[in-house]
This record gives structure tokens, C-alpha cells and sequence, in this order.
């Protein structure tokens, strides 16, 4: 446990008399008993899902996983995930997509271009839209951003590349699966940007001051300092963001429509796991249905987990690449 | 263990936190002579104006403070299962599974209200006629245009345009959703064979919103669209709503007329006090066919019994009177509903 390794190594400062050592061990008992309440926390949710979940999986085992159904109607009732799944995977993959490019342009600019006169407040600002609180982006969804995506957006991609099949006809309401990727970028713009900006900040400024000395330009230091320097660190932030798009629900919910089947084109309605739960838990009709709810959030919750992983690992690699610990950071 | 039971309890925990809000906001004039007694429930939308209305009367009857949060059928009826509150509020009957996760309790029809079918279509001002098999058809996505030729044989004289049509339903389960599928399953088979009555069905096209608001919000935003909602919403969000062919042949809208109308059909409650009241048979000339009692869910044994009694009694009998019922196009109770209503009460003890 890292709390204990902390406690017991020597530390700089020397101990003096009893006193030190007593808030030591109040230190170490409080710190072990919060770590450990976190664990235990993660396996009782992790048991409850799987005890919820109980009737569903052994009624439909593993091909619930991938079964395009959700018929909540009695006599009729047949249950899948996968409409969800693939819902889940498309706007999370997607609004990392357009999130990405601004993120880390944004870092970018924060730390290499901006006068150090507007960076400050422009960094507060940009961290104040991790803030808005979900609900709210999605209200501004429904109320803005859906109607305009709708009217001048969507036709407009529509007409140039509607070869694609992802293009479709325009939606006719405003909520589509577009409109929730939409949302979903800008929840985890600020995320990715302001963790990037962390790791373009710790590049030291000898590399940078070197490389322009040699007559780079600004972008060639960028590309071949900076870049290769984050990079690890930034793959991790992203798979933090693609964490948070996966699991958010109540934004998603309000824009997105809902519907089970699998359209390939984005401008149509959908739902993903997390929408999903949210909007249908309260009040389910059956117990096959309550436990087929859980069990879509089991499936959520072995995706973030993977992506945490995934990130965690990602951060591990790095810092060994680089000697240097900075895993704490991303 | 009841696995329903025990993981809705999380769920209500988001509806005792509605409840609260409702309790801090709302409730300033407390009656200080009585020994404060606290009536508190959750649930339908639909009920909500009508339960508000009931408020300041019941308190001055009986020293009882009603606290109600409108947070929908489905967590109403989380609410109750979980006893967060003192009963609980739901358009749609409960559904076996839900009575058995609720441990004892039953349910009173104290309501009666109309399901009004809003659209959206710009430039046509005459107020359009639909009937039941269409509508159907309708909302399994079989017909897309305004101007197919099943809408316009029943709007002669009207120039419908080839707008498409976008189908807007509930995303959570409603009680409102149970009417319209109620109703839509007795006039279609196909219907009844593919889709089915329920809180929620597998809707083959539309646009999903949460609540009746969330519905209305997007037939008003959407030219073309087509939603359900109770008549109060639809009066709100200024929308226009079609007048029913029922069974009579004639076209009738949600006003008190046409509820009580087909309140009055003769259909008998079922053993778990449940009435449909959906396609009222021909000679009830002047019903509205889409029109639904709605319940009150209380537990048998309640710490609150002789409170809870002197409530509902009072809602089933005052409560339906013109005063609080009529503006809101809220219909009194028949008598045959009303009789069950008071055996059921008098069933509640402590």
C-alpha cells in the first residue's frame, strides 16, 4: 500500500521524540483505512451489479451482450445490449475525435503561443467549463445546439459527404446521435486540454530553448520536442476522456433520442448504456427488466475499468521510458 | 430476496431527494395549532395540478400537511416500494412483479383524465381529424407523409403537405405511454401482436423526451412531429390536438365532455381495483377514446393510517368536485369507481 511506503521510508526531515512518531501512526491508520475503504467500496459495487444483474445473466448469459432487442412490453419481453453497446462505442469514439485536435491545441496555445498576459485567465476559463454540470450542457443541448446542428450543420454535411453512410439525412427533431457526440467533445474538451497543458508545462525548457537555438521554428519544437516528450501522458488523457464520454448518461439522455437498432448513420437517434439505465430504472415493469438494467451497467462498468487500465498502463510505460516518475500527474 | 425490491431502493433515493426539495420549497404555511401531521407522495405528473389543488383544503379539514413531488409513474412507484413516502402516484396499473416488490400494498383509482395526441404542422389551421387504426399505423412508422392518403380521407377539404412526419414518445415509463399503447393495442392488431400495452414498448421509429415536457418540447420544436401528452401539457405548450374518431363514428376531443363520457362505459374495475376505460363501446356517443383513471398506491399497514384514510377519502369525495377538478379538465369520479375507491381505503390500518 502506498501510504504505508510513504510513512516508512526516511524522509529528510529527522524525527525528534514520541510525539512525531504517534501522528505517524494515526497517519498511517487513518491514510491505509481511506485506501482500503476505496477497494472495498469498488468490490461491494462491483458485487451488487453482478447480484442484480443475476437474473438476467443467467437467463440470457454472454449473447445479452451483443442481442439487438429491448421489448419492455409483458409477454413479449426480450432484452440485449447491444444496440446500447454499439451506441456507446460510437460517441464515445467519436466526440474523442473532435475533441482531440482542439485539446490540444488549446494546450498549445496555452503554454507556447499566448502573450503571458491572457493565459492565466484564459486556463481559468477553460477549466471552468469542466465545471458546467452536465444537465445544463444538456439542456443547452436540447435548446440550442440540437436546433442548429439540425437546421445548418447537418444538412451541410449532409449534401458534401453524404456518400458516407456515417452522413445520412439530416435529423428531423435535433436530437441524434450527433448532437451527443457533440456534447460529449465538449465535456472532455476541458479534461484532455488541461491535463495536456500540465504535461506541455513540465517539458523542461532546456529541450525547447535548444531547439530554437538551432533554429527551429516555433512548430518544429513543438513537433519534435514537446510533442514526443507528452505524448505518452496525452494518450493516457484521452483514455481518461473516452472514460468519461463512455460513462456519462444524464447529457447524453437529452439529446440523443433513444431507439434500439443500429443505423450506421450518425444524424439518426440513438441511446447508449449509461442513457439508457438513466432513463428507464425508475419504475421498470418486471424484475427481468430491473435486472437487465444492471446488467447494462455491468457492461459500462468493465469498459471504464478496461479504459482505466489502459491508461494507467499507458502512464507506467511512459514514465519508465523517461526515468522519471510522473504517473500521478495524468 | 427480492432483487427488484432491494435495487429500486436506490432509485428512490433520488425521489426522497425530490420529495425533500418539495418539502424545504413548498410548505411555509404550516398549520402551528395541530400537532403537525405530514402526508408525503411521489409519483404521476399527470395527477400533479389536481393533488396541488387538494393542498390548502385538506389542511384546513383536517390539520394534515399534503406534501406531493411530481416526479413521474415509474419513480412513484419506486418511491412507495421503498415506503420514502406515504403513498405513491401512478397513471398506469401496477404490473404483478410491482405489486410483489411492494409488499402489501394496493391501488386506488382517485382520478380521471384524457391523453391528448399534439402535433406540430405549420400552415394548416383547420383542427384535424384521426382515428385509432391510423394512429397506429402512424406510430409503427407506416406512414411517413402528412399527405398520405389515410390522413386525408379523414380530413376531406383540408390541403395536408407532403411535410414527413416525426414520431415523438416518452424515453422514461409514463403512465401516459401505458394509455396510448392501452389504446392503441384494442383499435390495431398488429399492434396488439407486435408492440403491446406498457409503461414503455419498443418504439419502431420517433424521437424519445423525457416527461411530457421533454415530449411536448420536441413537437413544438420539430414541424411535422406528432406526441402525446396529457391535455393540461398540451393546452400549456400551446399545441394543437386531434379530435378522435371513436367508436360511435364521432370525432371527439379531451375536455370533460368527452372523459366523462367514457368514464362512464361500463366497464367494471378488475380484482386489483384497475379500469380501462380505453375505446369505450358505440353507445357512449360523446367519449374520448384515449382517457385513463389514474392511482393512488398505499400500503396496507401504514404508521399513518388514520391520516392517510381521512385524505383519501376526502380526495375521492370533496376532492372531485367542480372547484378543484373542472379548470384543470380533471372529471369527477363515477359512482361504480368510487365505490371500489372507499372499500379500498377502508381496508388501510395501522
Amino acid at each position: 500500500m502506498s501510504a504505508a511506503d510513504v510513512t516508512a521510508t526516511p524522509t529528510r526531515r529527522p524525527f525528534t521524540g514520541r510525539r512525531v512518531r504517534f501522528g505517524d501512526v494515526v497517519l498511517q491508520l487513518v491514510a491505509g483505512a481511506a485506501a482500503l475503504g476505496a477497494t472495498v467500496l469498488v468490490g461491494l459495487i462491483v458485487w451488487k451489479l453482478v447480484d442484480g444483474s443475476h437474473l438476467a445473466l443467467s437467463k440470457y448469459g454472454l449473447g445479452f451482450v451483443t442481442r439487438v432487442a429491448w421489448n419492455p412490453v409483458i409477454g413479449h419481453e426480450l432484452y440485449g445490449a447491444g444496440s446500447f453497446l454499439f451506441g456507446t462505442v460510437i460517441t464515445s469514439f467519436f466526440a474523442l475525435l473532435v475533441a482531440t485536435p482542439l485539446a490540444i491545441a488549446i494546450a498549445l496555445f496555452l503554454t507556447e503561443l499566448a502573450p503571458s498576459a491572457i493565459q492565466a485567465p484564459v486556463t481559468a476559463l477553460v477549466e471552468t467549463l469542466a465545471a458546467v454540470p452536465s444537465v445544463l450542457i444538456g439542456l443547452w443541448g436540447i435548446l440550442v445546439l440540437g436546433p442548429v446542428l439540425r437546421t445548418d450543420v447537418e444538412p451541410w454535411l449532409h449534401s458534401g459527404l453524404g456518400w458516407i453512410p456515417l452522413f445520412g439525412p439530416p435529423s428531423s427533431s435535433g436530437a441524434s446521435v450527433f448532437t451527443a457526440i457533440v456534447v460529449l467533445a465538449i465535456m472532455i474538451l476541458p479534461i484532455v486540454s488541461s491535463i495536456s497543458r500540465e504535461l506541455f508545462l513540465g517539458v523542461p525548457s532546456e529541450l525547447k530553448e535548444g531547439a530554437l537555438a538551432l533554429g527551429t521554428t516555433r512548430w518544429e519544437m513543438v513537433r519534435g520536442v514537446v510533442f514526443p516528450y507528452a505524448r505518452g501522458g496525452v494518450a493516457a488523457a484521452l483514455i481518461l476522456g473516452l472514460g468519461r464520454a463512455m460513462g456519462e448518461a444524464i447529457a447524453v439522455t437529452q439529446v440523443i433520442g433513444g431507439g434500439v437498432f443500429i443505423h450506421w448513420s450518425i444524424f439518426s437517434t440513438g441511446d447508449t448504456l449509461g442513457s439508457k439505465v438513466a432513463e428507464s430504472y425508475q419504475g421498470a415493469s418486471t424484475n427481468l427488466q430491473a435486472a437487465s438494467l444492471i446488467y447494462l451497467g455491468l457492461i459500462l462498468l468493465v469498459l471504464s475499468l478496461g479504459a482505466n487500465i489502459a491508461a494507467q498502463v499507458i502512464v507506467r510505460r511512459v514514465a519508465r521510458r523517461h526515468g522519471v516518475t510522473r504517473g500521478g500527474r495524468a | 430476496m427480492p432483487r427488484f425490491g432491494t435495487s429500486i431502493r436506490i432509485a428512490s433515493a433520488v425521489a426522497a431527494a425530490a420529495a425533500l426539495a418539495v418539502v424545504v420549497a413548498g410548505t411555509a404555511n404550516a398549520k402551528a395549532a395541530h400537532q403537525a401531521s405530514t402526508i408525503s407522495g411521489a409519483g404521476s405528473t399527470f395527477v400533479a395540478p389536481l393533488v396541488s389543488q387538494w393542498i390548502s383544503p385538506i389542511g384546513a379539514a383536517y390539520g394534515i400537511e399534503l406534501q406531493y413531488s411530481p416526479i413521474g409513474s415509474g419513480g412513484g412507484v419506486a418511491a412507495i416500494t421503498a415506503r420514502t413516502v406515504d403513498f405513491g402516484a401512478s397513471d398506469a396499473p401496477l404490473t404483478p412483479d410491482q405489486f410483489s416488490a411492494c409488499k402489501g400494498c394496493e391501488q386506488i383509482p382517485w382520478a380521471l383524465g384524457g391523453t391528448a395526441i399534439m402535433y406540430n404542422l405549420p400552415g394548416v389551421k383547420n383542427l384535424l381529424h384521426m382515428d385509432g387504426p391510423t394512429l397506429a399505423k402512424i406510430f409503427m412508422g407506416q406512414i411517413t407523409k402528412w399527405n398520405d392518403p389515410a390522413i386525408a380521407k379523414l380530413n376531406k377539404g383540408v390541403t395536408l403537405p407532403n411535410t414527413a412526419i416525426t414520431i415523438a414518445h416518452r424515453s422514461d415509463n409514463s403512465g401516459t405511454t401505458y394509455n396510448l399503447t392501452d389504446y392503441l393495442s384494442t383499435v390495431s392488431r398488429s399492434w396488439s401482436s407486435q408492440l403491446g400495452r406498457g409503461v414503455a414498448v419498443n418504439w419502431p421509429v420517433g424521437v424519445g423526451g423525457k416527461g411530457s415536457s421533454g415530449v411536448a418540447g420536441v413537437v413544438s420544436s420539430t414541424p411535422g412531429a406528432i406526441g402525446y401528452a396529457d391535455v393540461a401539457y398540451s393546452l400549456q405548450a400551446h399545441l394543437k390536438y386531434f379530435a378522435m374518431k371513436n367508436n360511435s363514428g364521432k370525432f371527439t376531443t379531451p375536455g370533460s365532455r368527452g372523459i366523462l363520457a367514457a368514464a362512464s362505459s361500463d366497464q367494471k374495475p378488475a380484482a386489483d381495483n384497475s379500469v380501462s376505460i380505453v375505446n369505450p363501446p358505440k353507445k357512449f356517443a360523446n367519449a374520448y377514446p384515449i382517457s385513463t383513471f389514474t392511482y393512488a398506491i398505499v400500503p396496507l399497514q401504514s404508521a399513518k393510517a388514520t391520516d392517510l384514510k381521512h385524505f383519501l377519502f376526502w380526495a375521492v369525495t370533496k376532492g372531485q368536485t367542480g372547484p378543484y377538478t373542472a379548470k384543470l379538465r380533471f372529471v369527477p369520479l363515477p359512482k361504480s369507481v368510487l365505490v371500489v375507491a372507499e372499500k379500498a381505503i377502508a381496508k388501510i390500518h395501522s
